[in-house]
């Protein structure tokens, strides 16, 4: 019996693909396993290569990918060429006998540099490009067992059975897939039949055609092929479990935290939060409301972070959610909350970049850009998560700094955590806190920018009280004052926020250190970098190495009393900067703020997570001094 | 208290240059927010940058001058998260229609309750005079190096077609009509524009005071009638823009009114029935002793569809 399973899924964009997932998640949940799984999508709506990475263990909840997997489950020809290396000895695949035929020269979807080095692969073996001749070679020399089943066939006995035309037969393709998972995991189908239920509420008969296939093909797989990777039954004990993507975990944590307003304009991969809190906008918990969430869709990014600032000043906890390109345009906006020290949260998921980039995958080079976006200086929090909890209550954090300290905040978060699904245990609501700041409703000649004290407060639109706010340089009324000395005043008791909010905001909220005593290596890296680097740290055991992880979550104000007295044990060339993006970015914050060289990297900007069993290579060759690995593994 | 125009008046000293269309326009809002009776605290100008973007400055309610071109959205926000507020915007040519128009358009569409007043002088005004997107092609003022070499837009029937429910033009030297349309304007349910003709005594040296007395002419008195009734939106809104094409006499006056349309916040409201019951800011989010209104049992029953009860063995 397994304690841990590896499955790729793959198939055509728009095909299902993506509900399999969330299927599979919430069957494995309900027996009590965990889960991770990452999704990986083109900019495209139908047609393009998409396929599930996913982790289900027995033992806790995962945390990062690797390769090799146990198991691929081909949705069609494309999926078996293109991740036919990611599967391990002895390894299963599951493929569509149709396509026996199909040759990777001839799939158009396949990207030009794939069929490259496809070819090239071919030819050096002198193997022909189709799926046959890569099944027999596969079969043969890697030991890799193959579960053959006639999709097109499997199709037509589910139109006949239900009366349905071919078209509609089409939509249950993802359905062979999750058949062939529960057949060679032995997943009960109770536990599908729950998911189905939960996943397509009140849709009686998709949830009936559904379970009817993953019936009819996991017994077809069980009793045709006898090969069975059976898990383990779960030790994590919990009774109840999350079950969501990061996109939406966060919209919860918004909602726990009091959001009344949240502006968007869409783009991937930042979109879904926002969808997902339209759903709550009425805030009813069985028939009773609790308030009202405004989610509007706004004409452009520079309008969303700006009526986010509006609201705010009208006094609702308010946010926005964006990407690098839409960032890019509410820059000038963002400034203007600094100058007028108005809260406003900037939910902001990283992706591939510069300019359009890779609209759907992942990345982290925008951490400088956060941190120095919009002209003059003004104190910012730039706030990241490294997981799914940890952006929960970060999201809440982030709304109460931004209206302690009356600033913008800035929560640094990306597309692997976005469009991830992972289990976890039910956040704490117990432990949440709501901090609104000072306020006051009622002042006779309100001073919105009272020089006596450094967080002025704040009052709401509509209170008792008249204010004003400019962009421009301001008296403590707010009106326009050019003034040398009252530049000088105003320019420091802003700034001084930034000494206030590091004296204030502990180090657990800003910096985690992993590590036991004896380590030797140490990683130093950021949001989702965290799943890896610490199974990497478990992985190099088997190595005789002990390593360390410092995962920084805040960058602005930057813990570096904290980081200094952790890295200061260890010498310039035992540390390494793990990241994606090109520059080892956050390392370069290392050094500014605490004056330590972290001599040593590990990057990856190809757009797919950092996968273990590559971070554990890299480690490995640092270790035997290279400076510098650039990591590249995933389709 | 009853408020007089005064009242409005704040002690910062007004720095727009002597003879600038501009104190009519703030003279008529003095006017206008004291026969409203507006309750300063109550009442939001929200502003963006150019000489008129300074307005919030010199008016005793609350003001918020913000970036070149955002006012709308920046008024957005304060107006959806308390739509019981009075919320006006002011800006320039440059900054509605120039590098601001795709909100003034999307407000439009919105029919959000906000009313926007166009300083409408022909130029850049705090630039130093270039043109603006309301300049005529071929023109040349004072300040511009060549003549304007772009088309000028018309912003009466823009506004028209981007959806406001109330659009007209006013004069800032006729300062007491002007303070009839802004008293409509914010009586009015939904977007609200004011075209502002407002001469810039410095830079603009041809639509001058002289050029407007001798074209410009009140709309009601020739028996205009700008109200739709039931039925004859499009009529009413065709003949709208049909007269605003008209330059060598320039009418004043409410062009278009329709009281119809719901508005943004209404729709909200509708959708959801607690919105305009307990106004956003005064909806409670945390108990007395800082915690979230949310329990662990409330999370769970709100976010049910995201929880796995896991099955015993
Ligand atoms: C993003 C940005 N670009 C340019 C400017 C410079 N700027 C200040 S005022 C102004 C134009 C003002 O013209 P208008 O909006 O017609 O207002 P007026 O001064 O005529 O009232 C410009 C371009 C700015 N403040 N912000
Ligand atoms: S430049 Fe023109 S618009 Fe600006 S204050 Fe002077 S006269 Fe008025
Ligand atoms: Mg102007």
């Amino acid at each position: 019996m397994w304690d841990n399973i590896s499955l790729l899924l793959g198939g055509p964009q728009g095909s299902g693909l993506e509900s399999s997932a969330q299927v599979l998640s919430k069957a494995f949940a309900r027996l009590g396993y965990g889960i991770f799984a990452d999704r990986e999508y083109f900019s495209n709506i139908k047609g393009r290569h998409s396929y599930i990475h996913m982790n289900v263990s027995s033992r806790r909840h995962p945390i990062s990918l690797s390769y090799p997997v146990q198991i691929l489950c081909a949705m069609d020809a494309e999926t078996v060429f293109t991740h036919f290396q990611d599967v391990e000895e002895n390894g299963v695949i599951v493929y569509d006998v149709s396509t026996l035929s199909t040759r990777s020269s001839t799939i158009p979807s396949i990207e030009p540099k794939l069929r490259e080095r496809l070819k090239a692969y071919f030819s050096e073996l002198g193997l022909s490009d189709t799926i046959q001749s890569l099944i027999r070679y596969l079969r043969s020399v890697k030991k890799i067992r193959f579960v053959g089943l006639d999709y097109p066939k499997i199709l037509s006995e589910i139109s006949q059975k239900f009366t349905l035309n071919p078209g509609q037969a089409s939509r249950y393709l993802s359905s062979i897939i999750v058949g062939s998972v529960v057949g060679l995991t032995g997943l009960k189908l109770d536990a599908v039949g729950y998911a189905l239920a939960s996943r397509f509420a009140g849709r009686q008969q998709l949830i009936e055609h559904n379970l009817f296939i993953i019936e009819y093909v996991s017994e077809t797989v069980r009793e045709g092929f006898r090969i069975l990777y059976e898990l383990e039954p779960s030790k994590i004990g919990l009774e109840k479990m999350l079950v969501a993507s990061g996109n939406d975990i966060v919209a919860m944590a918004k909602i726990v935290g009091g959001l009344r307003f949240q502006s968007y304009y869409p783009i991937t991969p930042a979109a879904d939060e926002s969808f997902t809190l339209e759903t709550f906008e009425r805030l009813e918990v069985e028939g009773e409301s609790l308030g009202s969430l405004i989610v509007t869709q706004t004409e452009d990014e520079i309008a969303a972070i700006a009526s986010a600032i509006g609201a705010s000043l009208s006094g609702v906890r308010s946010a926005t959610s964006t990407s690098g390109p839409g960032f890019s345009l509410m820059v000038e906006a963002l400034g203007y909350a600094g100058q007028i020290e108005a809260p406003v949260v900037i939910t902001y998921y990283q992706r591939g970049a510069p300019s359009t980039g890779q609209p759907t995958r992942g990345g982290q080079s925008d951490l400088l850009f956060t941190l120095y976006a919009s002209h003059g200086e003004f104190p910012r929090v730039v706030l990241s998560s490294g997981d799914h909890l940890e952006a929960f209550y970060d999201t809440i954090l982030a709304l109460n700094l931004s209206e302690k300290y009356n600033v913008p905040v800035i929560h640094l978060l990306d597309k692997f955590l976005a469009n991830s699904i992972a289990t976890t245990p039910l956040p704490e609501i117990r432990k949440v806190v709501i901090d609104r700041g000072k306020t006051v409703f009622e002042k006779p000649d309100f001073k919105r920018f009272d020089l006596s004290r450094p967080i002025s407060l704040r009052a709401f639109l509509g209170s008792n009280t008249i204010q004003w706010a400019a962009g421009d340089e301001h008296d403590e009324f707010g009106h326009i004052d050019e003034d040398p000395l009252n530049r000088r005043e105003m320019y420091e008791k802003r700034m001084k926020k930034i000494e206030i909010m590091d004296s204030e905001i502990p180090s657990e909220n800003r910096c985690m250190f992993f590590g036991q005593d004896g380590v030797k290596l140490v990683m130093v890296g950021w949001g989702s970098v965290k799943g890896a680097a610490l199974d990497a740290i478990e992985a190099m055991k088997a190595y005789g190495v002990r390593c360390g992880y410092l995962h920084l979550k805040m960058f602005s104000p930057f813990p570096t009393e904290y980081v200094k007295s952790i890295l200061s044990k260890f010498r310039p060339e035992n540390l390494v900067a793990v990241e994606h993006n090109y520059l080892a970015q956050a390392s370069k914050l290392v050094t500014q703020n605490t004056g330590i060289l972290v001599e040593k990297s590990i990057v990856k900007y190809t757009g797919r997570p950092i996968y273990v069993n590559e971070l554990v290579r890299a480690l490995n060759r640092v270790l035997e001094g290279e400076r510098r690995v650039v990591l590249e593994y995933g389709a | 208290m009853v408020r007089s125009p005064n009242d409005y008046r704040t002690d910062v000293w007004v720095d727009w240059c002597p003879g600038c269309g501009n104190y009519g326009i703030l003279a008529a809002l003095y006017k206008a927010f004291a026969e409203l009776q507006l309750d300063p605290t109550n009442t939001v100008i929200v502003s963006g940058i150019g000489c008129s973007g300074k307005t919030p400055h010199f008016v005793k309610v609350n003001g918020i001058h913000t970036l070149h071109g955002r006012a709308i959205v920046f008024a957005t926000g304060i107006k959806l998260a308390n739509p019981t507020l009075t919320v006006l915007v002011h800006g320039g040519d440059g900054d509605l229609l120039g590098i601001g128009l795709g909100h003034f358009i999307a407000l439009g569409r919105k029919n959000l309750d906000i009313k926007v007043m166009l300083h409408d002088n022909r130029v850049y005004g705090l630039t130093k005079g270039q043109a603006s997107p309301t300049l005529s092609k071929g023109l040349k003022t004072k300040s511009l190096a060549q003549p304007n070499i772009l088309s000028s837009l018309n912003p009466i029937a823009l506004a028209l077609v981007s959806g406001y429910t109330f659009v007209a033009r006013g004069y800032s030297m006729l300062s007491e009509h002007l303070k009839n349309l802004i008293v409509a304007a914010i009586k009015h349910k939904g977007s609200a524009f004011i075209d502002i003709l407002q001469p810039c005594v410095t830079y603009n040296d041809i639509h001058t005071p002289e050029y407007y007395r001798k074209r410009v002419y009140f709309l009601e008195e020739e028996g205009w009638s700008p109200k739709v009734e039931e039925g004859n939106e499009i009529d009413k809104m065709f003949n709208a823009i049909r007269k605003s094409f008209e330059v060598e006499r320039i009418p004043i006056g409410i062009f278009y009114q329709n009281t119809f349309k719901q508005t943004l916040e209404e729709s909200y409201g509708q959708r959801i029935p607690s919105y305009l019951k307990t106004l956003p800011p005064w909806q409670k989010i945390l108990k007395d002793d800082g915690s979230p209104i949310f329990d662990d049992t409330l999370f769970e029953k709100m976010f049910n569809e995201y929880i796995v009860k896991v099955e015993k063995s």
